[in-house]
């Protein structure tokens, strides 16, 4: 069968999902696949780029390596710069002036980090200056990584969920890390005041200097950047300054090809732009008004997109996605979904805050739905949470049941049936040890249980285990 | 207690009370129900011979004395005052009626032959079971594909061990259940349990968990609901229905996180490692949390156990495997094994722990829609060449790949195609997922014929019903759940009007104008001849006789000569691929064919009775056993249940996308607030089967009985009158 051309702009993991997603429904058979990236290599997992900052081989980090895209049968052009599309005779040009002909189209660019602009801190040709980063790609781990030394000393700009967790790791490699950070309170995107500041104390034990609610005004530095000047005047000499000051979609490429795009590129539904034969998804998309910069929402647009194209469920919509994280920051467990603060009068909030044992637990509750919750230094709840978060299932009339453990409480009534040969009831059982039966045989005898199939002759051994463990603690105690 | 005769010396087991005296007419035997087959002693006592009594056999190395209360009331079933003695057929004004047995095999065969000359050979099926002895399932598979002349030939193990086996075959190159004995149990420092309760659908085995305890063993068990089994764990993880895959995969991300991979054994004795580990990448703890409600920090402990210690095994149930991604769950699960470097080291490795008495056996010998005897493959040139040889046919003549189980069913009818089915041992009509479904197509058969002790509700359609004798009255081999080939001794013959499996295939075989090639006087002629045709195949039975399995308490499997010693362990040099290495299988997670939306918001998940046995059809019948269990129980979480105003031992309606079913409820903190629980062994209005899901395994056509979308709210008892 004659195959349509499906050309990917991105090869992130966005990309990687979605040729998943087509590949387990068998779009091979429709689809001649070609990826363009920008990075040399297959794909990789951007999560875990701060193993490889911290000193991992890139190679641990990579989900598809060039021979899996051929083994597939996908044509991956590494190191390809896209500089547009023409949508009209449907061709993609390239850096190196070529250009290819597709018939189907897909916008998968991500994002790139903010880079702020201070004084000092570029070159002329707009590159960030030597001892600056910024911390995206492999590429930038590894310059990091080259560039620090044990001893140094860091500057984080940035207090989110990438800048704590490169302090972290700069951190971990002996270096001197001071965080910068614009809120007055750490991962503000996640957390209320008192997750943040809780959050921040823990950062502090660890060894991260923390300089909250302040901004940096300029890099300063002759042949390269030496430190950076914070908005209270504040010099902070600096080996190296990472750069994490969030990111924003990439939609250089989109808008070169005349792409309606607002702050990412605009999608309906079925990820469809505007333009007909041209899809986007992931983070340089912008769905109902909304852009997302964390992974689970780009899996939910992959599944879907694959759904559309490959038409083995063409009716697939995409609705939008629930925004939950979940992580180690610098040995601190956190989770966060929804919103951080009760907005109606009528919300309900339950916050157990533990300070000595550095934990925080809080949920906001409206008409009986989660409307929000966040967790910091306890994160037992998590997966209760998040998963009547995610389907929005009712929230018991005590919340506080929802922070007490994972799942269920489990108790275990005593009036199950032991024996069933002869229906011998675990309170009868325990009554009967109360009563002096000290053996399997005794309460065999007292009782008839274990002498018909004997079965549950385990059962009552574990019973009586159990009943001895039970006098020795209460004999400790006298 | 007295000791037994024949001059064997008693041995003392204290922890025996219930053993009693083992009469003069004792005969050692095994259970008709699950794959544990418990060694037993039947004796006739003289003074009442209509009275069977039932010890548990001490000496039998499985369930060592121990034995469950099905087990120890199956008496019942052979004395049982309802049990068929005469064919029945459907007489015109649509009542059944006895008639002789040559009436009722002559109007089976004329009708056979006729729609055959109608609608053509395909029009014909035939659905066995795990119930069957090896002799039996053999037997069925030989009649289907030589008498029949049909590829359609499917049975109830498709809904029990399909995904284990077609997971095991593609990882190791062979499937049997355990690839070592039960005892093995004992050894392993770190026993995980993954979909299994059995502590209530397999007691006895509880000794084996119990000893592995005692040698300060831990138990990991994975399950929705805290069982019995999961009640004594060291770590439960309550994973979320159809979740499964998303955990294995993690727990492998976590040990490669973790470094703790044994990377000589992965590049020593397996392929493909790479690839599965690039793919685990993104299966990131805390992705895993979201997706199976178990705790990052539960991940962890899981699987640090598994690795820390020298010896770990995991053992799979239905929980894992009844799914429409069971074969890639149990993949995923022998990915992690292997990667941890356990499988064919000493008490470790992967197992699954087999479900129906003769589950194993009764996948090997041919009754299977994609296979022939000695666990030979139907596609494959050189295997139908070789059984046709043995069988005297023409290997072209032998019908290809059927279809599977429930798809065969579905096909029953004008519109499938299929107007004939015998059924053996088999209750499809309480068995099958989205079972109104098939109720509906058994009524549009042409013909029905039903094999059974008992009258049952698949036999409520049928248009023939054959009184066949029960596992007390009959010779006969099983393979139970570690590859071992044991014998079923005849205790005494059946009742007036009762006929073997064997003789009505036999019989029926001859009327279908293949008396030659079904010229078999006894269970162990038929044995004889399955051990030539399965000599030099992986299930090789060949040097295997009635005497040795019956002196040597059973033999493993494969076993392919008279003085091989069989082989209770395998893997502990080589897989059985050719390269003798174990693949790594690339298998990510997919969600469950149906997930809980607003419409229908909550998890469906079904499973087992201690006191009773698949879809019933026996235990039922049983007065112990119907007293303890008499009806299902949904069970419910008590917060849910608040919800939605029900009470214990109250009435909740459950419904699906394509059934409704009123269950007395039972209230228990031991379940997820988002699932509810129903066992499958009751049928009619009460089936949990009305709601569960026919969505089938790509590669093991397994339904998805585990997990399907229900919504539930309170009827009032008057509501729940029937």
């Amino acid at each position: 069968m004659w195959k349509k051309r499906l050309a990917i702009i991105g090869n992130g993991m966005g990309t990687c999902r979605l040729l998943d997603e087509l590949t387990a429904r068998g779009a091979h058979v429709l689809y001649e696949i070609t990826v363009y990236g920008e990075e040399p290599g297959g794909a990789y997992n951007r999560i875990m780029l701060g193993r490889v900052l911290g000193g991992e081989r890139p190679d641990e980090i990579v989900t598809k390596t060039p021979a899996w895209y051929d083994r597939h049968a996908i044509r991956l052009l590494a190191r390809t710069r896209v500089t547009r599309l023409d949508t009209l005779r449907k061709t993609v040009h390239t850096e190196d002036g070529l250009e290819r002909r597709y018939d189907l189209a897909v916008f998968a660019t991500g994002s790139e980090p903010v880079v702020p602009p201070l004084d000092g801190l570029l070159d002329e040709g707009g590159a960030l200056r030597r001892g600056a980063f910024v911390y995206r790609t492999v590429a930038d781990c590894l310059r990091i990584r080259q560039h620090a030394r044990p001893g140094d000393s860091a500057v984080v700009v940035g207090g989110g969920l990438l800048g704590l967790e490169a302090a972290k790791v700069l951190s971990d490699r002996g270096l001197h890390v001071t965080v910068v950070h614009l809120s007055p309170t750490l991962m503000d995107a996640q957390l209320d005041r008192i997750g943040g500041e809780m959050l921040g104390r823990q950062i502090a034990r660890a060894g991260i200097f923390v300089r909250a609610g302040r901004t940096v005004e300029s890099a300063y530095g002759a042949d390269r950047v030496d430190g950076v000047v914070l908005n209270d005047g504040t010099r902070l000499p600096a080996d190296l300054v990472v750069l994490a000051c969030g990111v924003r979609p990439r939609v250089d490429v989109a808008r070169a090809s005349g792409l309606p795009v607002r702050r990412g590129i605009e999608v309906n539904d079925t990820l469809a732009t505007l333009v007909p034969s041209v899809y986007a998804f992931g983070e340089c998309a912008e769905h109902q008004g909304r852009t997302y910069g964390i992974v689970a929402p780009v899996w939910e647009q992959a599944a879907v997109l694959a759904d559309v194209l490959s038409a083995t469920q063409p009716q697939a919509r995409y609705r939008g996605s629930k925004i939950y994280t979940r992580l180690k920051v610098a040995g601190v467990d956190v989770a966060s979904m929804g919103s951080l603060e009760p907005e109606l009068e009528s919300d309900h909030v339950v916050q157990i805050i533990e300070e000595r044992r550095h934990a925080y637990r809080k949920v906001i509750v409206r008409d009986g739905r989660l409307l929000g919750a966040m967790l910091v230094g306890n994160t037992a709840a998590a997966a209760g949470l998040v998963q009547l978060y995610d389907r929005d299932d009712p929230v018991p009339a005590d919340p506080l049941e929802l922070l007490c453990q994972s799942t269920a409480c489990a108790a275990t009534p005593g009036d199950r049936v032991i024996c069933n040969c002869h229906k011998v009831t675990e309170q009868t059982l325990r009554q009967a040890i109360a009563e002096g039966a000290d053996s399997v045989q005794a309460l065999g005898a007292a009782t008839r249980a274990g002498t018909g199939c004997g079965s549950c002759r385990t059962e009552l051994g574990q019973l009586l285990a159990t009943a001895r463990k039970t006098v020795v603690r209460l004999e400790a105690v006298s | 207690m007295a000791s037994r005769p024949g001059g064997q010396a008693q041995r003392s087991r204290e922890s025996t009370p219930h053993l009693h005296l083992v009469g003069a007419k004792a005969t050692h035997t095994h259970c008709p129900y699950c794959a544990f087959q418990c060694g037993m002693t039947v004796s006739i006592a003289d003074a009442a011979p209509h009275d069977l009594a039932i010890h548990a056999d001490p000496d039998f190395p499985v369930n060592r004395g121990q034995m469950c209360i099905k087990g120890f009331t199956s008496a019942a079933l052979v004395t049982h005052p309802a049990r068929l003695t005469s064919p029945l057929m459907r007489a015109a004004h649509g009542a059944l009626v006895p008639v002789s047995w040559d009436a009722a095999l002559d109007f089976i065969a004329e009708t056979l032959v006729a729609l055959r000359d109608r609608h053509g050979a395909e029009s014909l099926a035939a659905f066995g079971s795990g119930a069957l002895t090896n002799e039996k399932a053999y037997l069925l598979g030989k009649l289907a594909r030589v008498a029949l002349r049909t590829p359609h030939i499917d049975y109830n193990g498709r809904y029990c061990m399909a995904s284990a086996a077609a997971g095991q075959t593609r990882a190791f190159g062979v499937d049997r259940g355990l690839p070592f004995p039960v005892a093995d149990i004992a050894d392993a420092q770190v026993l995980m349990l993954w979909g299994s309760n059995c502590a209530d659908t397999m007691p006895p085995i509880a000794q084996w968990l119990a000893d592995q305890r005692a040698h300060g063993g831990s138990l990991i068990v994975v399950d929705p609901r805290r069982t019995a089994t999961a009640r004594d764990a060291t770590l439960h993880l309550q994973i979320t229905p159809g979740t499964d895959l998303a955990l294995a995969n993690g727990l492998l991300h976590l040990a490669i996180a973790e470094q703790l991979i044994d990377r000589a054994y992965i590049d020593r004795r397996t392929e493909g490692f790479e690839e599965v580990r690039r793919s685990v990448l993104t299966s990131d703890p805390a992705h895993v949390e979201r997706v199976t409600g178990v705790p990052v920090e539960q991940q962890r402990r899981a699987v640090r156990l598994l690795a820390a210690a020298d010896r770990s095994m995991t053992l799979t149930g239905r929980g894992a495997e009844q799914q429409s991604k069971g074969t890639d769950t149990v993949l995923a699960l022998i990915n992690l094994m292997l990667a941890l470097g356990k499988v064919g080291k000493p008490a470790s490795g992967y197992g699954c722990l087999t479900g129906q008495g003769n589950g194993q056996g009764g996948r090997e010998h041919g009754q299977k829609a994609d296979q022939l005897p000695g666990y030979r493959s139907i596609a494959d040139p050189a295997h139908r060449e070789t059984v046709a040889r043995h069988w005297g046919v023409d290997p072209a003549s032998l019908p290809g790949k059927g279809k599977s189980a429930y798809e065969l069913l579905d096909a029953l009818g004008p519109d499938g195609g299929i107007r004939a089915l015998l059924v053996f041992g088999s209750n499809v009509a309480v068995a099958s997922p989205n079972v109104s479904n098939i109720v509906r197509k058994l009524r549009q058969l042409d013909l029905l014929v039903v094999c059974d002790a008992f009258e049952n509700e698949t036999s409520a359609d049928a248009h023939v019903i054959l009184p066949t004798a029960q596992w007390a009255e009959e010779e006969g081999t099983t393979t139970n759940l570690e590859g071992r080939v044991i014998l079923r001794q005849r205790v005494q013959p059946p009742p007036e009007g009762v006929r073997t499996d064997v003789e009505v295939i036999a019989a029926l075989a001859a009327r279908l104008g293949c008396a030659q090639q079904f010229a078999f006087d006894s269970p162990r002629a038929v044995f004889d001849e399955l051990r030539r045709v399965t000599a030099g195949a992986t299930a090789d039975y060949s040097g295997m006789t009635y005497e040795r399995l019956r002196s040597e308490r059973g033999v493993f499997w494969p076993c392919p000569s008279i003085d091989h010693p069989g082989t209770p362990r395998l893997f502990a040099d080589r897989f059985a691929h050719p390269s003798g290495r174990a693949r790594f299988h690339v298998v990510p997670y997919r969600a469950a064919a149906e997930a809980p939306d607003a419409a229908y918001p909550l998890y469906f998940t079904t499973g087992r009775y201690r006191e009773h046995y698949n879809s019933g059809a026996q235990t039922r019948r049983v007065k112990t056993l119907i007293e303890a269990k008499p009806e299902p129980r949904v069970e419910i979480h008590p917060r849910l249940a608040a919800r939605l105003g029900v009470a214990d031992d109250g009435v909740l309606l459950v419904e699906s996308r394509r059934g409704r079913v009123r269950f007395r409820t039972h209230v228990s903190a031991d379940i997820r607030p988002d699932t509810l629980f129903a066992p499958f062994h009751w049928g009619g209005r009460q089936a949990a089967n009305l709601l569960t899901i026919p969505a089938l395994d790509p590669i093991s056509r397994m339904p998805e009985f585990k997990v399907c979308a229900v919504r539930a709210s309170a009827a009032s008892s008057a509501e729940s009158e029937r």
